[in-house]
């Protein structure tokens, strides 16, 4: 059986047109759910970026001996270069380091007059590829000669990593949940639309249409309220983005933690492009499924 | 062209709707199925068009087992049974015209077939001046009419009708019957439950009468009221 496109398009729009608010709750509850999934991504998103920052930013410091050996340090130097572990490492020279003493110590003149330049030790600031790595590359030179010793901020590292698991796990269980509050919404507002047209339905299938044919002008009819909700969430979303981006970038300088929480353009639009999909499916399936409940003989 | 053996029907809580019902009925026979309410027309009715399936026993139409055919050939089997019954069942969002076209556009008949159609059946059954008034804007009779036309326009084999005049006064029933005989008469086979004797006595049918599931009489040139 050919289907009349005409008369399928010409249903469909003359059913949203009589549904209108049937069609704008079934949009709107699409949009909100998808806005709040949407949301929840992007935040997951810039929380990724973050973390991967923290983590990068994390070193380790090798502090030699005042008085080390120029060999020895020259050793300690080609070690790290040939470890696949170290991302990167910079020394840190005695005038170098105690300008960071002072620095550190500024508001404590005592402290900060106590030593002189010869007395502070030169260092190497290793950072690590992976975060969990640190203690590894720490270990092999806590007993290399010249070394003074190791320090390492292992609790701080520890924690970061499990608070930043945490928080992905969490995020991705609300998105997850989120999602299927919002299919939820989406099938029933579409089952109280098809159940206020019942008659139509019924009369259909009296005078002999196939089911597929009940079935399609819903199922499009459940697509395009599904897309246009997506396509609202997505501008939503992306104006939402754009304010929070702002108010990050005009504030203080300093608040390092809140800079590193960057979401870019192309995360926006992936999640909006899954959006929209996720729109799509939600409102043909759902559609279908329960317009499906009328069919039954 | 409609043939029953054997059937019976029970519905929840041992409401008996037919028992051990046997019958044929032939092409183009005009049959009237009698008695009182709750005594299994409508079952029958319900069973013909596959919207209910019986406990036990066999149903053809059209020269096909019914209880054999697959659920997606449901559809083809309604194609060719026309239905009308007491409460109309029209859409009240489309007009006389939509109503009748509708019934051929969800069958997926070409727009040319659809414009031939309507309006010569619309001529038929006498509403051609109402086809652009809406169901709340006609009399009972003139929406059985539309629901007439609406059950004819794909010329079906058989054309069903559950208690058409049940609504409807003297004078309007008699109009009815008048072109449900007139569509007798293309060759169509007609099944009518009614309650309305004066109608059965005066077309002198073949009558059917069934009580509480059981068919207790089957007579040509029946009336509504004989008891044998």
């Amino acid at each position: 059986m050919a289907v009349n496109l005409e008369y399928v398009f010409r249903e469909t729009v003359s059913n949203l047109k009589r549904n209108v608010s049937m069609a704008s709750a079934a949009l709107l509850t699409v949009a909100v759910s998808l806005t709040l999934v949407g949301g929840a991504l992007l935040v997951k998103r810039g929380v990724d970026r973050a973390t991967v920052q923290w983590k990068g930013n994390v070193e380790l410091s090798i502090f030699m001996k005042p008085d080390a050996a120029a060999p020895e340090s020259d050793a300690i130097d080609r070690q790290l270069k040939s470890m696949p572990e170290v991302k990167n490492y910079r020394y840190v020279s005695k005038p170098e380091a105690f300008e960071e003493f002072k620095k550190i110590f500024a508001n404590e003149p005592d402290v900060r007059d106590s030593l002189t330049v010869d007395q502070i030790p030169p260092s190497y600031r290793v950072v690590p590829r992976e975060a969990e790595q640190t203690k590894i590359v720490g270990q092999r030179f806590e007993d290399t000669a010249g070394v003074f010793r190791v320090s390492y901020a292992k609790e701080e590292v520890d924690a970061l990593v499990s608070v930043t698991n945490f928080l992905q796990i969490m995020l991705w269980g609300i998105a997850i949940v989120l999602l299927s509050a919002a299919s939820l919404l989406i099938l029933n507002t579409i089952r109280m639309a098809i159940f206020a047209r019942r008659r139509e339905v019924a009369v259909m299938k009296l005078v002999g249409a196939t089911n597929w044919f009940i079935r399609v002008p819903f199922m499009l009819e459940g697509l395009l309220q599904g897309l246009a909700g997506a396509a609202l969430a997505f501008g939503v979303v992306w104006i939402g983005r754009d304010l929070i981006q702002d108010r990050i970038s005009s504030a203080r300088n300093d608040i390092q933690l809140f800079k590193q929480f960057l979401v870019t353009g192309a995360d926006v639009t992936g999640t909006g492009i899954l959006l929209l999909v996720v729109g799509v499916v939600v409102g043909t399936v759902g559609s279908a499924l329960a317009v499906s409940r009328f069919l039954d003989v | 062209m409609i043939r029953l053996r054997n059937v019976s029907k029970t519905y929840k809580g041992n409401v008996v709707a037919l028992r051990d019902m046997s019958i044929d009925i032939a092409k183009q026979e005009f049959v009237f199925i009698v008695g009182p309410t709750g005594s299994g027309k409508s079952t029958l009715i319900r069973l013909l068009i596959k919207e209910e399936k019986p406990d036990s026993g066999r149903i053809w139409v059209a020269g096909k087992d019914i209880g054999q055919l697959s659920s997606w050939k449901v559809p083809l089997l309604r194609r060719n049974i026309g239905c009308v019954f007491q409460d109309f069942k029209l859409l009240p969002t489309k007009t006389a015209y939509e109503n009748v076209a509708f019934a051929l556009e969800v069958i997926g008949r070409p727009a040319h077939v659809i414009r031939q159609q309507v309006p010569q059946v619309l001529d038929l059954v006498g509403l051609t001046k109402k086809r652009d008034h809406f169901p709340n804007e006609m009399s009972g009779g003139e929406q059985q009419r539309v629901s007439i036309a609406r059950a004819f326009v794909n010329r079906p084999l058989i054309l069903l009708a559950d208690e058409p005049t049940g609504n409807l006064d003297p004078s309007t029933s008699v109009g009815i019957m008048r072109l449900l005989d007139r569509i007798n008469r293309t060759g169509t086979t007609v099944v009518m439950s009614t309650h309305d004797s004066s109608i059965v006595d005066t077309m002198r049918r073949r009558v059917v009468e069934l009580d509480r599931g059981v068919l207790v009489r089957d007579q040509a040139r029946g009336v509504y009221g004989a008891f044998t």
